[in-house]
């Protein structure tokens, strides 16, 4: 099956915010009050009820004051950092178009997720106790729509398709930007973690930090340590133990009392 | 009335034991479906995921109390001597029964007491890493990664060294279940496993 995905030109974002309505209202969120920070953004981060964040990164670059718009969501990775933390079975699933997808009547509320996942997105309720994130509009996808945020963008700033067919797209229009003068206009997919579902083209690409977004996303080490040697090492330990006891009786026994008194 | 019978464990000594080991038992269990998905099955038997999520860490914790309680109670007589030393040195032959050199124990034997310490070092490990994993939306990222790592690998320490001991109690020394069960031992029993401690116990 192909991969989709969706493909984000930070540069031609308006920064009108109709991709969080649109997400809000598919689904069924309802909105919580946030705090005013003196910015344009509507909350500090993501929330277990808010799965797409505009963020409005002010900030001077080579002397110019920029306005770097980067929508913020799950990224649905290849190589997923929150299936590799989860216990649950069935809990977070990777479908074969590239969508992973949270099932909430399976999560138990750990948030190992959250610990594993290089773009901090899962969210933990705390009414519900299960976590919440974008599922890339699976239910809309499944039946041959595009995600709802992509509907509603009024520019073409966000667009759907095949996997393949938007990385070409986003070559192209980086290359674009370079002959423009963007000498560091470049794709953003997180080659560290097999490659997003999510793109971005970025004029900056040299610095994504500058959009929110880490310089070299992957699973972090002790995740990786945790769900290999360690796992590893236990099975040794648990099972090794039980063998060598096993031999030991069967060649040595019982210690028997050999002093009477 | 016929066999003389010493006492080994106080009532409450084995109070303590006990809770402590079924806490355990329950932690071990519950902990034990969240680390492997072939082991989920123990979170059905346990009442479920969300189950176990919210009750783990509340065994977890008890655990950790009744330890403490098993600490401040046998902290001192846990010391590692020098006869403690030579007996790790030629532990080996402790294990295959020939005994010829190896240093006479007291109430404890330095196995029973690397026991106790690694299950002392391990708890508070589990403990700080538990408390970490249980309030991951209040804990900061770096700790939590931390903890992912430390609580596993902990609760193999402990685990391994539980397997040891369950083993050792039960088919290796026939009498030990039921100094921790009963409370007595045998002057013959305690003569041969705990010599050291029997005379100090014949003096009074
Ligand atoms: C001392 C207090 C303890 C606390 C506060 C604690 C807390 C936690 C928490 C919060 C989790 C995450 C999932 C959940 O909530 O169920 C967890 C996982 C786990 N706990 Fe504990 N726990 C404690 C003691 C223990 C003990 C005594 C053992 C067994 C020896 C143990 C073994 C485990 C294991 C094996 C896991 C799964 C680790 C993995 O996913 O690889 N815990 N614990
Ligand atoms: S919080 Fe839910 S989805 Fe996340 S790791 Fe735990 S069980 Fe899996």
């Amino acid at each position: 099956m192909q991969k989709v995905a969706k493909l984000i030109d930070t540069t031609l974002c308006i920064g009108c915010k109709a991709c969080e309505v649109a997400c809000q209202q598919w689904n069924d969120q309802e909105f919580t009050m946030g705090v005013f920070n003196n910015t344009y953004q509507t909350m500090p981060s993501l929330a277990h009820n808010f799965w797409n964040l505009i963020q409005f990164n002010e900030l001077e670059i080579n002397g110019a004051q920029s306005w770097l718009m980067a929508k913020y969501q799950c990224m649905h990775c290849a190589d997923a950092g929150c299936i590799k933390a989860c216990p649950a079975p069935g809990a977070i699933v990777q479908n074969a178009n590239g969508i992973v997808d949270f099932n909430q009547d399976n999560c138990i509320g750990c948030g190992y997720c959250i610990t594993g996942c290089p773009f901090d997105v899962p969210r933990l309720s705390p009414t519900t106790k299960k976590v919440y994130k974008c599922s890339l509009c699976s239910d809309r996808v499944a039946v041959g729509l595009e995600p709802s945020c992509i509907k509603a963008c009024p520019t073409s700033c966000l667009s759907f398709g095949t996997r393949d067919a938007l990385h070409h797209n986003a070559s192209k229009r980086a290359e674009e930007l370079r002959a423009d003068g963007h000498a560091q206009a470049g794709v953003y997919d997180g080659p560290g973690v097999g490659g997003t579902n999510v793109i971005y083209v970025l004029k900056h690409a040299d610095r994504p930090q500058d959009y929110g977004l880490p310089k070299d996303p992957h699973i972090p080490w002790t995740v990786s340590l945790w769900k290999g040697p360690v796992k590893w090492l236990g099975n040794a330990v648990f099972f090794g133990g039980l063998l060598t006891a096993l031999v030991h009786y069967i060649k040595v026994g019982p210690k028997e009392a050999h002093r009477d008194e | 009335m016929n066999k003389p019978r010493i006492e080994r464990f106080t009532f409450p000594e084995r109070m303590t034991h006990w809770l402590t080991a079924i806490s355990f038992v329950y932690a071990g269990l519950s902990g034990t479906a969240l680390w492997s998905r072939k082991m989920w099955w123990t979170a059905s038997v346990l009442g479920g995921g969300e189950t176990i999520r919210a009750w783990h860490p509340i065994g977890g914790v008890v655990f950790a109390l009744l330890l403490a309680l098993m600490f401040r109670r046998w902290a001192t007589q846990m010391k590692i001597d020098a006869d403690d030393r030579r007996w790790l040195a030629v532990s080996h032959k402790y294990a295959i029964h020939d005994e010829a050199g190896v240093p006479e124990s007291g109430r404890f034997n330095a196995g029973q007491k690397m026991l106790f310490w690694v299950q002392s070092v391990s708890a508070i490990v589990l403990f700080a890493s538990g408390i970490v994993l249980w309030f991951p939306e209040l804990m900061p990222r770096g700790l939590r990664l931390i903890a992912i790592l430390t609580h596993p690998l902990a609760a193999v320490a402990s685990l391994g060294g539980i397997v040891v001991h369950v083993y050792m109690t039960t088919l290796v020394v026939p009498g030990a279940l039921n100094a921790m069960l009963r409370g007595w031992v045998t002057p013959g029993w305690a003569a041969s496993h705990h010599a050291k401690w029997f005379r100090a116990v014949q003096r009074k």
